[in-house]
């Protein structure tokens, strides 16, 4: 066990985890809005398998990163756009929904990988890399942790103030937030709540299919069936955990990625406790913590309840 | 602008028209999708059905592979219909696989008719044991049960790799198929038509549909589990210990997913290994949803999605179409049905927006 | 002439082949104040749903200002300035006073809420409302509530604005200031329509129209009438209320101790309660809605546990026994919200009749006993004519009031010792309301020991032997029925003490 506790060994698990941390806070800040607006997204896990899957596609045929991420993210929203159809339009219940979209996704990804690789290898590409910000990166130990990472995860990093001021100070973001408490009181101000459920719906799919692109082009050269691996699922635990507010939800997240990159380097340093007691770490973690943070106090108090008007 | 309104009742023309259009939708989408793959449709579905039907033997070998879905079928029956939306058929089929064959170890040379009711029981009380966890977490810690039950499928998926992967129930001079040793005839559940394992646990899944329709229908628990579904607080008003309530559905629903494990390892495979497993838990959750959360429903369900997988293989072969395509069409039909059984309820009128 | 700020004429709306609103005719103008008057179900919140856009008139015409307009959305309505109140504050807990207010009418990217604070104090002051814009509203009290539910309809001029039921949370001195804020908006020109069946409100009004299944069946001056004349023309004969009859008190039946039962947040749900009940007696509990009425029925039925203090029915102590046990005693409980606490929705008047008893009475060999249920139902829709094709009708499908039949025909048949009935005739028409009031009367004649809960102050002065008062957790004092007085108990729900202990 002691291996791992050495200077440089923790020094790249944390750098590691905060390129894990990228793709869960994405899912997660999506949700987060997503639940905001009273819709209790349960198909995040799916979400970003499409996401994968589209940014691998794209990123094997065109090599550009940059298309790739974008693809993702229009891949995002189109499982918003369904999973808004089923939730908002026809008042599926929301977990059903999301359970349903999830087997979906996972079925679709799954034919489309096996017949776009037919009998043949795969092809892979060469994962994307980081970009150091000048001066900031130098700094001991917080420079290589916080300033030597990829783009997105600066852009991670930042969405969450971001995301925070959003929901408190903008029109749309208390109107966002007034769709998940109280629908009724939106509809007799005049204002449309589907609108607002869709839009965040649109908004944090977007995100998760991001979320889902990172995953491909930082850590994976090729796609995999379920190789989301449950992050879907750990964004909407950071999100419970981390009671519907944007920093606590990142510091959640954080926890997750902190266990997940634990688990990576316990592989590779060879700890004598067998490697699969460390993969467990995230999910058992992820329970413990719901069983530790009991407070649901911000939790918005129309989730999951489908809005039938007048 | 889309305008709806629940109607008062909904008749059953309406209901099988919804739920016809609903599978006529579902088969078009995945023609679609085999067009989209590049493969001919025709073809494509042809074999798919010679497979699945095509001789008495392959209708023989898709009831075998409709086994462990009437079981995860009916485990998700019985917990959503109690609105407890656990997705924990696939780790509670794991662990009963895994119970089963921990109590196999203990039995040595006992005799079948021994050996297999201990293996059920054994199995069982797992799958029970993994299912109350659950609802324990629910109903004390308030987790969410789709939550709790998804991080413990991955526990256990990766604590089975474990033990067949360098642990203790690795077979010798085979770790790197990650599945134990054979197991010993006395273990095995017997077979009914032996050619094509068609074993005992069929009969068994038959007599679980039975019983849990019985219950549903005509037990004062049965009640309680529609009530619970219905209106938790109204139960809880006329002293019903809803806590209680919750932990024994959990249990019923870890016990008949289990089943589906034991029916896979102990029927089928002969050796407990994962990757056989894989997946018919969450297969399980559809047949129950697109059964309607009827037992009868999801035997149905259970039937044609197991004529399905068999005959996936047969096509694969046949055709250029991967058999991953019966999971995409299993996940289209599901979102389809979904929609139908919703759409029954209400009444669809355009209308101008004006809002903003 | 100038034209009224509004002109509704021969309005209609239907609902199926209930006719909500029939011929509806009537006008109000500028700086007036025009009361709507008429039982529940006679069609006033409809009629409040077609002028605020929310429901569109099947035919009929409404004008505001001379122009015709045609509402299709609350957005419309707000834009022509039609401002409304609701009965039940339709506010954002979670949201301060002022975030409750912007939204709706901010257009920029950001909130400005330093201008909306500014606008919204100068409102306040000018019509002397005293309420923090940056409390949330979750911890306002009810009151205060009422108070943010009138500025958000303040905040944007409004032309017209429509009152629905806005006393009804208010206590009396909130009733006062609401009315001196109304003759302000009358002196600004603002036309005011106020829905409401509380007849002391109504005389306060310049003119009123009276409502009668859906159709005005008259418009008088208030001048011009009487509380009797209107009375008569609201229910259409003369009305003959049930008074309680004189039976003699029995010894105590049901006995609280210091009972306390522990809140959310600091302060306790219910502080030190203690009252007894005794045969044959019917207590009321009076108080503005959400000062411990519910906890307090629910502590008795066993629903919630106290934190400290004795519950004890006929000298057995019951505060530490479960539902089951206490209502195996012979408690029956009729909950607040029949539907969320009292039925299921999704399951047939047959099964609702047997919830709680599906593993007593109702089972036979660990199955159902379907026979029994059937005759159960049968005996029981005939007795309490709920007015059902079937025992296997769903109850989602039943009116308010044959839904709380059901549970009527239910909990009566528990209640051979305590009754607990919390606003039983919440929403319901005076021929339900009739026939529940004889169903208690019924109760008290066998001995039974009734508590009941209502908003309705003169039913229970009415009903009740004693009453006693809740405010904030604490019971301020149980007055004597016979001889007190609304403005007594109205003085105690704004928590003032008693002099004199009855």
């Amino acid at each position: 066990m002691s291996e791992l506790l050495s200077p440089e060994i923790l020094m790249s698990i944390m750098v590691a985890a905060m390129g894990g941390a990228t793709v869960i806070l994405f899912a997660a800040l999506g949700e987060l809005v997503t639940e905001r607006a009273g819709i209790w997204n349960m198909g995040v896990e799916g979400t970003m398998l499409v996401g994968c899957l589209v940014a691998y596609l794209v990123m094997a045929g065109t090599g550009s990163p940059i298309l790739a991420s974008i693809a993702a993210i229009g891949a995002g929203m189109v499982a918003g756009l369904i999973i808004g159809f089923m939730t908002v339009t026809l008042r599926v219940d929301h977990f059903v929904t999301g359970l349903g979209f999830n087997l979906l996704a996972s079925g679709l990804t799954l034919f489309w990988f096996r017949s776009y690789v037919g009998g043949g290898k795969p092809p892979s590409y060469s994962t994307i890399d980081t970009v150091p910000i000048p001066g900031l990166a130098d700094i001991p130990i917080l420079g290589q942790i916080l300033f030597n990472q990829h783009l997105l995860t600066y852009i991670a990093l930042l969405s969450v103030p971001v995301i925070a001021v959003f929901l408190r100070r903008t029109t749309f973001g208390l109107e966002t937030r007034a769709a998940g408490e109280n629908p009724q009181f939106l509809e007799a101000k005049g204002l449309s709540v589907a609108t607002r459920q869709y839009a965040a719906l649109l908004f944090g799919s977007a995100l998760t299919g991001l979320g889902g692109a990172f995953l491909m082009l930082a850590f994976a050269d090729q796609f995999r069936p379920d190789i989301s691996g449950g992050r879907g699922w750990l964004a909407i635990v950071a999100v419970i955990a981390g009671n519907w507010k944007p920093l606590r939800t990142m510091a959640a997240v954080l926890i997750f990625a902190i266990l997940d990159s634990l688990a990576v380097h316990a592989q590779g340093v060879g700890v004598d406790v067998p490697y699969q007691f460390f993969l467990m770490l995230p999910y058992v973690a992820s329970i413990g913590l719901l069983i530790l943070i009991r407070s649901r106090s911000g939790q918005p108090a129309k989730l999951g309840v489908p809005y039938l008007r007048h | 602008m889309i305008e709806i309104t629940r109607r008062q009742t909904v008749g059953y023309r309406a209901r099988i028209v919804a739920y016809l259009l609903a599978l006529v939708m579902g088969f078009a989408c995945t023609s679609l999708l085999i067009w989209l793959s590049g493969a001919s449709v025709m073809e494509g579905f042809s074999a798919l059905f010679e497979g699945a039907f095509g001789s008495e033997e392959a209708m023989l070998q898709s009831l075998v592979a409709a086994t462990p879905l009437i079981f995860t079928g009916l485990a998700t029956v019985i917990a959503y219909r109690a609105e407890i939306w656990s997705i924990g058929q696939e780790g509670q089929m794991f662990a009963g696989a895994m119970s089963g064959y921990f109590a196999s170890l203990y039995l040595g040379g006992a005799p079948m008719v021994v050996a297999v009711p201990v293996i059920i029981l054994a199995a069982m009380i797992g799958g029970a044991l993994l299912g109350m966890l659950c609802g324990w977490l629910k109903s004390r810690f308030a987790v969410n049960e789709i939550i709790s039950t998804v991080m413990l499928n991955y526990v256990i998926v990766y604590f089975l790799s474990y033990l067949l992967a360098g642990g203790p129930w690795t077979a010798e001079g085979s770790t790197s198929y990650h599945q134990t040793a054979l197991l010993a005839d006395n273990f095995r559940l017997p077979l009914i038509v032996s050619d094509v394992k068609l074993h005992i646990g069929f009969l068994l899944a038959i007599l679980a549909t039975v019983l849990c329709w019985g219950i549903l229908k005509f037990t004062p628990f049965g009640f309680e589990i529609r009530a619970l579904g219905a209106n938790p607080t109204a139960l809880r008003f006329k002293g019903v210990n809803v806590a209680r309530t919750i932990l024994i559905v959990m249990a019923v629903s870890g016990a008949l997913s289990a089943l589906a494990g034991v029916s896979e390892i102990f029927g089928v495979n002969y050796r407990l290994k994962g990757d056989v497993l894989t997946g018919l838990g969450f297969t399980g959750i559809i047949v129950g949803m697109i059964g309607g959360l009827n037992p009868f429903g999801a035997l149905i369900a259970a039937l044609l999605f197991g004529a399905l997988e068999n005959g996936s293989l047969y096509m694969s072969v046949l055709s250029d179409i991967p058999p991953a395509l019966v999971p995409a069409m299993q996940g289209i039909l599901l979102l389809f049905f979904l929609s139908a059984s919703v759409i029954v309820r209400y009444r669809v009128r355009i209308r101008r927006a004006s809002y903003v | 002439m100038t034209s009224p700020t509004l002109e509704v004429t021969a309005l209609c709306k239907s609902f199926g082949s209930v006719r909500a609103n029939h011929d509806v005719t009537f006008s109000v103008d500028a700086g007036e104040l025009l009361c709507l008057f008429g039982e529940n179900g006679a069609g006033k919140s409809t009629l409040s749903a077609c002028l605020t856009g929310l429901y569109r008139p099947d035919s009929g015409e409404i004008a505001l200002e001379g122009t015709p307009l045609r509402l299709s959305s609350a957005a419309d309505a707000i834009r022509h300035g039609i401002g409304l109140v609701h009965q039940h504050f339709v506010l954002v807990p979670d949201f301060t006073v002022l975030e409750n207010i912007v939204v709706g009418s901010e257009t920029g990217l950001f909130v400005d809420f330093a201008s909306a604070e500014a606008r919204l104090r100068q409102i306040c002051e000018s019509y002397g409302i005293d309420i923090d814009p940056n409390a949330r509203v979750e911890d306002l009290s009810v009151g205060e509530q009422q108070w943010a539910e009138l500025l958000k309809a303040l905040y944007f001029d409004a032309k017209l604005l429509i009152l629905d039921e806005p006393t009804a949370t208010l206590d009396v001195e909130g009733s006062k200031k609401l009315f001196r804020i109304i003759d302000k908006l009358k002196a600004d020109g603002v036309a005011i329509i106020l829905i409401t069946h509380f007849l002391e409100e109504v005389m306060q009004a310049d003119r009123v129209a009276v409502l009668r299944q859906g159709a005005v069946v008259g418009i008088k001056k208030t001048a011009e009438t009487s509380p009797e004349e209107l009375t008569r023309m609201m229910v259409g004969r003369d009305l003959k209320r049930q008074t309680r009859q004189s039976t003699p008190m029995g010894t105590a039946r049901l006995a609280l101790e210091s009972v306390t039962v522990e809140g959310l947040g600091e302060r306790p749900d219910l502080d030190d309660i203690s009252f007894c009940v005794h045969e044959g007696e019917i207590f009321g509990i009076a108080g503005v809605a959400g000062n411990g009425q519910r906890p307090l029925m629910e502590v008795i039925a066993g629903v919630r546990k106290p934190k400290s203090g004795i519950i004890s029915l006929d000298d057995t102590v019951i505060s530490s026994k479960g539902v089951h046990a206490i209502k195996s005693m012979g408690l029956g409980h009729i909950p607040e919200d029949r539907f969320a606490e009292g039925l299921v929705r999704d399951f047939s008047i047959e099964e609702n009749l047997i919830l709680g008893e599906h593993r007593g009475t109702f089972a036979k060999g660990g199955l159902l006993d379907f026979r029994k249920m059937a005759q159960n139902a049968k005996r029981l829709i005939a007795e309490f004519s709920i007015a059902a094709p079937s025992g296997e009708t769903l109850v989602g499908n039943l009116s308010g009031g044959n839904a709380q039949r059901v549970i009527l025909a239910r909990e009566m048949q528990l209640a051979s010792k305590v009754l607990l009935a919390n606003q039983p005739t919440r929403g319901l028409d005076v021929g339900v309301i009739d026939y529940i009031h004889q169903c208690l009367f019924n109760k008290k004649a066998e001995g039974v020991a009734v508590v009941i809960a209502s908003s309705e102050l003169e039913d229970l002065i009415a009903l009740c032997d004693r009453i006693g008062v809740l405010f904030q957790g604490r019971l301020m004092g149980i007055v004597d029925a016979r001889k007190t007085n609304l403005e007594e108990i109205g003085l105690l729900m704004a928590g003032h003490a008693l002099e004199t202990a009855v």
